[in-house]
């Protein structure tokens, strides 16, 4: 329990890490390490592959397309817009509902019934093998479609046109 | 499910026939593809509707009626399509793809039965339209729409993902009839994990069909976007995620009703006077669209606000009744901003004595929005409302009646524009398949109209 | 159940962490250690920026091609759709003929997309 409550204040410490430096491209390599701290979690779970994919496709391919696209940006000139400070007032309000609401949910504390882990090895690859090609068979194909669409779409919005507009 | 894969292989069809440069057969491909799907659709009307795929989607009438609803609209949109994508781009047979991949997202959203599908759904459908709405890569407002919706998007589909979990959390499936089940069996115990779900998609779901305080990507996006994409987006997407909202709410949180209902209430309310008081600011008449379409999103919620039986029905045939209209309405707008090369009320000046059947079919389009006797607009308008005054308080109904006047003032300035401000302009030039276009759409508003049992009697 | 899943946790995994900290930690200790024991030269010339000998121009971030983009993007998805294949793969054999044909339609969609690529001249570096 001990390990979870360290790796949870790593995980809250580095997400603010990430929202309150100034630097872009530390603020991305904050939230590597803050993902990083998710594939702990995902361990402490027993969610082998869920931490498999984090780290994978998480870490390693999505973060590394975060850094390309600051790379694309020209980060030379301070550009930001000074935001106004009642925005950031409205903002906080808003935030901190969305944070009463949530502890007000969960303020009884109880662990919910229907899904307290019966069955330790629930995350295990082929556990979440069976069930993929189960019961989750159709979402799984049709994902595809979504994958085809946004391979599409990358195609469509990097690829120059030939004719000049 | 078999409509919903011809229409997969459809979209890689038209990818290829796109590399093999065979430009003139994309549009009838699609529109065979879409009568196809329709056709298939038609079949499963009568065969008894079970959860297929474990449980993952549903083909009841509701699914059926919506899907063939959104295919009829998407053929509408192609048929207006001719010439029009080849102005923008080189690359005409992705657009015909990424429309149909966004169609099938839409049709997987009304037709979900577990949550799963649902976010599946509304991802394939939003994906597709990030990129649609930015194709136009030179231009800057273009590029601000398409990036201010994705972020808009990805946001809300997190807050829509969070609720999804809670609920899961709660009840341990994501499958409606076991949610349905859990509420029935634990009526006085339910988890206060759930009452966060069912804000949480609240929030998430308001995002996607733009109801206020959420609606403010709407008008920009909509400003941005081609005028042929926004036709589809606030057409075809925004009855699926409308027609997905009350699938969820109708199958699963009705013995809630008590707890989500005031907060719906408000939403209504003020998506209402906002799109309504905006709009009548605008001086766009695309802008004026977008507006009205977030005011008409306001009265689409009252269905899921009265919810019960007819409910299905009354947002069904309302928005058959908006969808039809919004096609004519920006199939003439694109007409006059080709010959005019403005959007503004002002182009409209005397279209009335150069182009008698683009005015009328326009007018007949305006009279619909407002909701005038005659015509599909006001059939839906009467079905919301009856349902409102059937469960709430007469003051809501006021309210209602006060936005559909404010309403008939803005819809009319574009009618006055056309028949009373005389202006020297040449006659705009109308290809066959925008003059079928309107005539199928001045017809059908007008026929439900009179006959509002052709669509009533579907739901 | 068998017996090699029953105690399959987190813990079996120790022996892979305790590899990975000796990984990192030579690597880290290795240049900790150079730095410590390397001769210490601080002069302009040493700090600046190597050029191949010639004089430092402009800055170096510069917006770059989006070709790089297109790849890493193109990369992320496959790289989605091989993840797929590990859940399978565990279990190929239980799954039998449906599981070959069932990911065989989600294969040949994507496929089909990747074809589309090359075809369209996507990863062409002009």
């Amino acid at each position: 329990m001990s390990v979870f409550y360290f790796v949870a204040f790593l995980s809250i410490f580095f997400a603010l890490m990430t929202i309150f430096t100034k630097n872009a491209v530390h603020s991305v390599l904050y939230l590597v390490i803050t993902f990083f701290t998710f594939t702990i979690h995902y361990i402490l779970l027993n969610a082998q592959f869920l931490a498999v994919v984090n780290f994978i496709v998480y870490m390693g391919a999505i973060m590394v397309l975060f850094l390309f696209v600051l790379m694309l940006l020209n980060l030379n000139k301070d550009t930001e817009p000074l935001k106004s400070n009642l925005i950031k007032i409205i903002g906080v309000i808003a935030g901190l509902c969305l944070v009463v609401t949530i502890a007000g949910s969960l303020k009884l504390l109880e662990t919910s019934n229907p899904v307290v882990l019966k069955d330790p090895g629930i995350g295990l690859v082929s556990n979440l093998g069976k069930v993929l090609f189960s019961e989750f068979l159709l979402p799984f194909e049709i994902s595809s479609i979504l994958l085809l669409t946004a391979m599409v779409g990358a195609v469509l919005l990097a690829k120059n046109e030939t004719k000049k507009i | 499910m078999s409509a919903i894969i011809t229409l997969s292989l459809l979209a890689v069809l038209l990818l290829y026939l796109g590399l093999f440069k065979a430009k003139k057969a994309l549009l009838p491909v699609s529109l065979l593809g879409l009568l196809a799907a329709i056709v298939l659709y038609s079949i499963q009307w009568d065969t008894d509707a079970e959860p297929l795929y474990s449980g993952m989607v549903l083909f009841d009438h509701f699914a059926v009626a919506f899907s063939i609803l959104s295919l009829f609209i998407t053929g509408l949109v192609f048929l207006l399509s001719r010439d029009y994508f080849d102005s923008i781009s080189e690359h005409v047979a992705e657009y015909y793809a990424l429309i149909i991949f966004s169609l099938t997202g839409a049709l997987l959203v009304v037709s979900f039965h577990n949550l799963a599908m649902l976010f599946i759904g509304i991802e394939i459908m939003s994906v597709a339209l990030y990129i649609l709405v930015g194709i136009r890569k030179r231009d800057f407002s273009s590029n601000e729409a398409a990036l201010k919706y994705f972020l808009m998007g990805a946001f809300s589909t997190g807050f829509l993902l969070f609720g999804i979990t809670l609920i899961y959390g709660a009840t341990g499936s994501f499958d409606l009839t076991e949610i349905k089940n859990y509420l029935i069996a634990n009526p006085h115990s339910i988890s206060p994990l759930f009452y966060s779900g069912i804000l949480l998609l609240i929030i998430g779901l308001s995002f996607k069909v733009g109801a206020a305080p959420f609606h403010f990507w709407t008008p920009d996006v909509y400003e941005g976007a081609p005028i042929l994409i926004t036709t589809f987006m606030s057409t075809v997407v925004k009855t699926a995620a409308f027609a997905g909202f009350l699938r969820l709410f109708l199958t699963c949180f009705v013995p809630l009703q008590d707890f989500w209902a005031p907060v719906l209430l408000v939403i209504t309310v003020l998506t209402l006077f906002i799109g309504n008081i905006s709009a009548l600011a605008q001086q766009s008449f695309k802008r004026m669209l977008a507006y009205s379409s977030i005011s008409h999103a306001g009265y689409m919620l009252f269905g899921i606000l009265s919810i019960g039986a007819a409910s299905a029905g009354a947002i069904f045939v309302y928005s058959a009744a908006y969808s039809i209209a919004s096609v004519v309405a920006f199939a003439v707008l694109i007409l006059v901003k080709r010959s005019r090369g403005s959007e503004h009320f002002e182009a409209f000046n005397g279209l009335a004595a150069k182009n008698p059947y683009l005015a009328f079919t326009l007018s007949v389009a305006m009279l619909s929005l407002a909701g005038i006797p005659l015509t599909a607009g006001f059939v839906g308008k009467f079905m919301m409302f009856s349902g409102v005054l059937a469960n709430y308080h007469i003051v809501l109904l006021l309210l209602a009646v006060l936005n559909a006047a404010m309403g008939i003032y803005y819809y009319f300035r574009v009618i006055v524009a056309m028949y009373f401000r005389p202006a020297d302009r040449e006659e705009v030039t109308v290809n066959a398949n925008y003059k079928a276009v309107l005539f199928i759409g001045a017809l059908l508003t007008i026929a439900i109209g009179i006959f509002p049992s052709l669509l009533a009697g579907w739901l | 159940m068998t017996q090699a899943e029953a105690v399959n946790t987190s813990a079996n995994y120790l022996p892979i962490l305790f590899q990975l900290i000796v990984a990192g930690g030579f690597g880290v200790g290795t240049i900790i250690i150079t730095h410590l024991i390397g001769p210490k030269v601080k002069t302009e010339n040493k700090l600046g920026s190597f050029e191949s000998g010639i004089e430092v121009i402009g800055n170096a971030r510069q917006p770059f091609s989006i070709k790089y983009f297109m790849v890493a993007i193109l990369f992320v998805l496959f790289d989605i759709e091989v993840i797929f294949m590990y859940p399978w793969a565990v279990n190929f054999r239980q799954f039998g003929l449906s599981g070959l044909l069932e990911m065989f339609i989600f294969m040949a969609l994507l496929l089909l997309g990747f074809i589309y690529v090359i075809k369209k001249r996507a990863l062409e570096w002009d």
